[in-house]
């Protein structure tokens, strides 16, 4: 064991994929609970249980009362899976943003690390975060609102959740890295997440949309996996689901690859403009 | 010599009137340029009203003009929760709420001016609710008592500062109360009934409702908008008049009490 250990530290290559590994876990875990100084159990309590299940509740109250064809558990499920979101917009853009904000940037650019590393690692564990906060306010809403889903299919219904905090983390990287060129985060972050809900089918169902609104829609992250989680509750296949699936990890993808390429942009620039650090 | 003469100056609401005016106008100039203000006060309702919107559509014009006074009012209140507590937090973070504190002009006289600025700016969250619904629908949207509407809207914004000062001084014990800003929000949108009736809630949420300001002032708004009965209209003022009272009784004993608690813990300064 040792001797072939040894052999393999020899290598390179294999030295840098495990450098590059421990950045990627030490920076992803530095960052999330750096973001998260003020975690306390009521902290946790307020962000990860009150805001979501309040969220749930009054939307599928107001769906209840606007009566049409869609039943509560359309927007149990819609709101649940968006709850994702939450860690993936907020808690990833101000782990990005947040390094101009704590003055840290310029250790971060100056630092030989691997650039996309570093960069994906702050969504990293925001997806796991996001996949809780889901469980737990679909936990919740089960306990407590009229639902019903006697054929659901859990690994559908997880794999949506998956692919909801994927790709809503991988948003939130572009928009931590708007976060890098305005002092006003606050308000494009919570503008972006307040459209998701009204856009991505969380509550009002895409097919209502005029057409080009259906374009928009179908471009953004959480639209499919909220599709996937509504077909998967009602008990359709794994193999049907995947397909939009696999769309909304691809797009997730793309969105992550844009927020690199803008984030590099910006570290080019601040380089060249010599202005890192300004706000 | 009676305990009303033994009462301090200060302490006299009157006199505090140029304070609260100017703490309002040096509010009112700070907030109005601010962008998360802003996108509390136009975007978040815009969008809620949207959302409320295209879930009513296809229904009756009286639920339209529910969903625009409904998500005017959700604009109200996330104001006054984000704001009245941001502005203290804000004093916080930057070292000034301990020398608030000690002015000669009490706090609560300071924090009602912060608390008109607020709510007066956000009042503008109906309007545009409203404008966004005549857009999206492309009818004019009718208020049927717009009289009644008017003494009902007056009557709220006073309700809504009495309520914000009962929420104002828990931020003043600990910065970590603002974490709780998020899960405050959508439940006094439902207890309140802003954009739904209360009585899809169960029925022992009832008195939790009756005891809210923004209830009364929901009841109130909804019902002249509606064209209901004038009694029903004028039984929600009153009842707006006599919670908001109660709130304001409230307010004055936290304050004292809250204020009482931060000065011994050493918390004012607290980050």
């Amino acid at each position: 064991m040792k001797t072939i250990r040894s052999g393999r530290s020899g290598s390179p290559a294999y030295r840098i994929c495990l450098q590059n590994l421990r950045i990627f876990i030490e920076g992803a875990w530095l960052s999330y609970v750096a973001l998260f100084r003020w975690l306390s159990p009521s902290a946790y309590i307020a962000a990860k249980v009150a805001m979501p299940l309040s969220q749930m509740i009054f939307f599928t109250l107001l769906g209840m009362y606007a009566g049409r064809a869609q039943g509560p558990e359309f927007f149990f499920v819609g709101n649940s899976v968006h709850v994702a979101a939450v860690s993936g917009i907020f808690g990833v853009t101000m782990s990005v943003s947040g390094e101009r904000n704590s003055g840290t940037l310029s250790y971060l650019i100056g630092a030989p690390a691997n650039r996309l590393i570093v960069f994906v690692g702050r969504a990293f564990f925001h997806i796991f975060d996001g996949i809780i906060g889901a469980g737990i306010g679909m936990i919740w809403g089960l306990i407590i609102l009229p639902v019903n889903f006697p054929d659901a299919k859990p690994v559908g219904i997880a794999l949506a959740i998956l692919a909801a905090a994927m790709s809503s983390s991988a948003l939130g990287l572009i928009l931590g890295c708007l976060g890098l060129l305005t002092r006003n985060i606050w308000f494009v972050n919570n503008t972006v997440y307040f459209l998701l809900l009204f856009l991505c089918g969380s509550n009002v169902p895409i097919d209502n949309f005029p057409p080009w609104l259906q374009v928009i829609s179908r471009m953004l992250p959480l639209t499919r996996s909220i599709l996937s989680a509504r077909m998967s509750f009602d008990g359709a296949a794994l193999n049907s689901v995947m397909p939009e699936l696999m769309i909304e990890t691809t797009l997730g993808m793309g969105y992550m690859l844009v927020g690199y390429a803008l984030f590099r942009a910006i570290e080019v620039r601040a380089r060249s403009a010599g202005s890192l650090e300004a706000i | 010599m009676n305990k009303a003469r033994q009462r301090h100056p200060r302490e006299h609401t009157w006199r505090n009137a140029p304070v609260i005016f100017e703490v309002a106008r040096a509010t009112f100039l700070r907030n109005v340029f601010d962008a998360f203000i802003v996108f509390v006060v136009l975007i978040q309702p815009l969008i809620i009203a949207l959302i409320a919107i295209w879930m009513l559509r296809g229904g009756e014009e009286g639920d339209t003009i529910f969903v625009v006074v409904g998500s005017g009012m959700s604009g109200l209140w996330s104001s006054l929760l984000f704001i009245t507590g941001g502005s203290l937090s804000w004093e916080r973070s930057r070292g000034t709420l301990e020398m608030i504190v000690g002015s000669p002009s009490p706090l609560w006289v300071i924090v009602t001016g912060k608390i008109f600025a607020q709510v007066a700016q956000s009042a503008v969250s109906m309007f545009v609710a409203y404008v966004a619904a005549s857009i999206v629908f492309r009818q004019p949207l009718t208020i049927a008592l717009p009289g009644w509407f008017g003494a009902s809207l007056l009557a709220t914004l006073l309700g809504f500062v009495s309520f914000g000062l009962v929420i104002a001084p828990f931020f003043l014990l600990n910065p970590a109360i603002q974490v709780w800003n998020n899960g405050l929000e959508f439940p006094v949108y439902i207890l309140a009934g802003f954009l739904f009736p209360v009585a899809l809630l169960p029925k022992w949420t009832n008195p939790l409702s009756w005891m809210l300001a923004p209830y009364w002032a929901a009841r109130a708004l909804h019902s002249a908008a509606q064209g209901k009965d004038m009694s029903h209209i004028l039984f929600s003022i009153m009842m707006l008049f006599l919670v908001s009272i109660l709130h304001i009784y409230i307010s004055r004993f936290l304050f004292r009490k809250v204020l009482k608690k931060a000065r011994v813990d050493a918390t004012l300064g607290y980050q």
